[in-house]
């Protein structure tokens, strides 16, 4: 094929091939900052939520069962032990 | 005496030819480089040693039956083992620089100039006798300015098989030479006080937003542009599978067994294409100096995008040297945007920021080989 007919063809094809990447990466900007609003909203606020819960739930939870436990072996204590002294 | 003629002309010594010699010893020069210089050792051992089996005599390794044929056959020239690679380099790469700061992608576009420029250059190139390259011939010629190794060795068996040795040996060579061919372009075109921009940190991306990026380019991919699905496809399926969190053992695999495994296959493949008949012809010379131009392109390309783009940024200023990045070559073109900016300004790291270009150029380059593949093959 004659040259200068080919030199046409690569320079449409630079000009296509440069618009097409341009337009493509373009939208897919487009989609990325329009999925960062979809999903923004819940995440920032579920690791503050997981840490948050976590903690006071641990907090509550064992030691409520623990304390009942204690309290509840004190008291028989108590009580074996008053009976045992009276 | 006729046995012992026999046994003579079934040795090396009495077949060996100039021209298989001359590409042992290219073998060799790969290995050295490999070895010795540390150049892509991961690629470069199993090319340079698959060079030196295609050249071996009479065993005939790369002919119809020999394992270098079958291995070429069944990995390279059905597309398989870049695609595989790909979903590999997929599961290794993180987009949250990319997520972060989307605007990357327009430099992981710009750098992609260096691709069709050197389209031109190769057609151009014509001019002088010997070169004989085809639009087809030119586009596989120029995918190597997108410095990205599954997407050139792709895009070669598809278009110019018989060119995909030179054209292989070229990507990984300038990959390795990133270090040395970048910083004089980032110099030259930017000023010590535009080096010296200091980017905003990044904000944390969500585990959401990574999970459905990858979903969101296949779909872009589907809608615009089915030629490229091949090469996005697999890379998308890759993070995917990263950053599900679900299926971690496919993730590692990717990332570490299966890449592992198609490399030294794909490197071996590639090696068995360096015959002395196809590698030594003054077309391998053009395409060593086409590759080397549309690196240096692709880096100026990406440079002055970044410049344009730091114009209308605002209060979010770009430092230009991250376009440089916008050439894949994943992480290494990153670095040395990190590394330049460093010796202008000692405190600014530039490493996360550059990560967003260099990762959108390999999407880039997917994307450009996908028009091409669409235009061209």
């Amino acid at each position: 094929m004659d040259i200068t007919a080919l030199l046409a063809q690569a320079a449409n094809l630079m000009l296509t091939g440069m618009v097409g990447v341009f337009v493509f990466l373009s939208i897919l900007i487009i989609a990325v900052k329009g999925l960062s609003k979809f999903a923004a909203p819940d995440e920032p606020t579920q690791p503050g939520r997981r840490i948050n819960k976590s903690k006071p739930s641990d907090a509550e939870q064992v030691p409520g069962e623990h304390l009942a436990a204690i309290s509840a072996a004190i008291s028989q204590y108590r009580n074996q032990h008053f009976q045992s002294e009276k | 005496m006729d046995g012992l003629l026999n046994l003579w002309s079934a040795t090396g010594l009495a077949n060996l030819t100039f021209p298989a010699l001359a590409m042992i010893a290219v073998g060799c020069g790969l290995l050295y480089l490999a070895i010795a210089k540390g150049f892509e050792p991961l690629l470069l051992v199993p090319i340079g040693f698959g060079a030196i089996l295609t050249n071996i005599p009479v065993a005939g390794l790369a002919d119809p039956g020999g394992l270098l044929y079958y291995v070429y056959y069944i990995g390279i020239d059905s597309g398989v083992f870049p695609l595989l690679i790909f979903m590999g380099v997929g599961a290794l790469t993180d987009f949250s620089a990319l997520i972060a700061n989307p605007r990357m992608l327009l430099l992981g576009a710009a750098a992609q100039f260096g691709i069709f420029a050197t389209l031109f250059g190769a057609i151009l190139l014509n001019y002088v006798p010997g070169f004989e390259f085809t639009l087809q011939d030119a586009s596989a010629i120029a995918i190597i300015g997108g410095a990205d190794g599954p997407t050139a060795i792709f895009l070669a068996s598809r278009l110019s098989p018989e060119l995909l040795g030179a054209i292989a040996v070229a990507a990984y060579s300038y990959m390795a030479l990133v270090p040395i061919i970048q910083p004089p372009i980032m110099r030259l075109l930017t000023t010590e006080e535009e080096r010296n921009i200091a980017m905003p940190q990044l904000r944390a991306v969500s585990k959401q937003e990574k999970i459905l990026f990858p979903l969101g380019v296949l779909t872009l991919t589907l809608l615009f542009l089915p030629a490229a699905t091949p090469l996005v496809g697999m890379f998308c399926l890759g993070n995917l599978m990263r950053e599900s969190g679900v299926v971690d053992r496919l993730s590692n695999s990717a990332q570490n067994e299966i890449i592992n495994i198609t490399t030294i296959f794909l490197g071996l493949a590639v090696g068995s294409k360096l015959a002395a008949d196809q590698f030594l012809t003054v077309e391998t010379i053009g395409i060593l100096v086409l590759g080397a131009v549309a690196f240096s392109i692709g880096t100026a390309s990406g440079v002055y995008m970044a410049k344009v783009m730091n114009r209308f940024a605002g209060d979010s200023p770009i430092n230009p040297l991250v376009g440089a990045a916008g050439v894949s070559a994943v992480p290494m073109a990153a670095r040395v945007v990190n590394k330049v900016g460093l010796e202008s300004n000692p405190h600014n790291f530039l490493l996360m920021h550059a990560m967003g270009p260099n990762v959108a150029g390999v999407l880039g380059s997917a994307v450009a080989a996908g028009i091409l593949l669409a235009l061209v093959g």
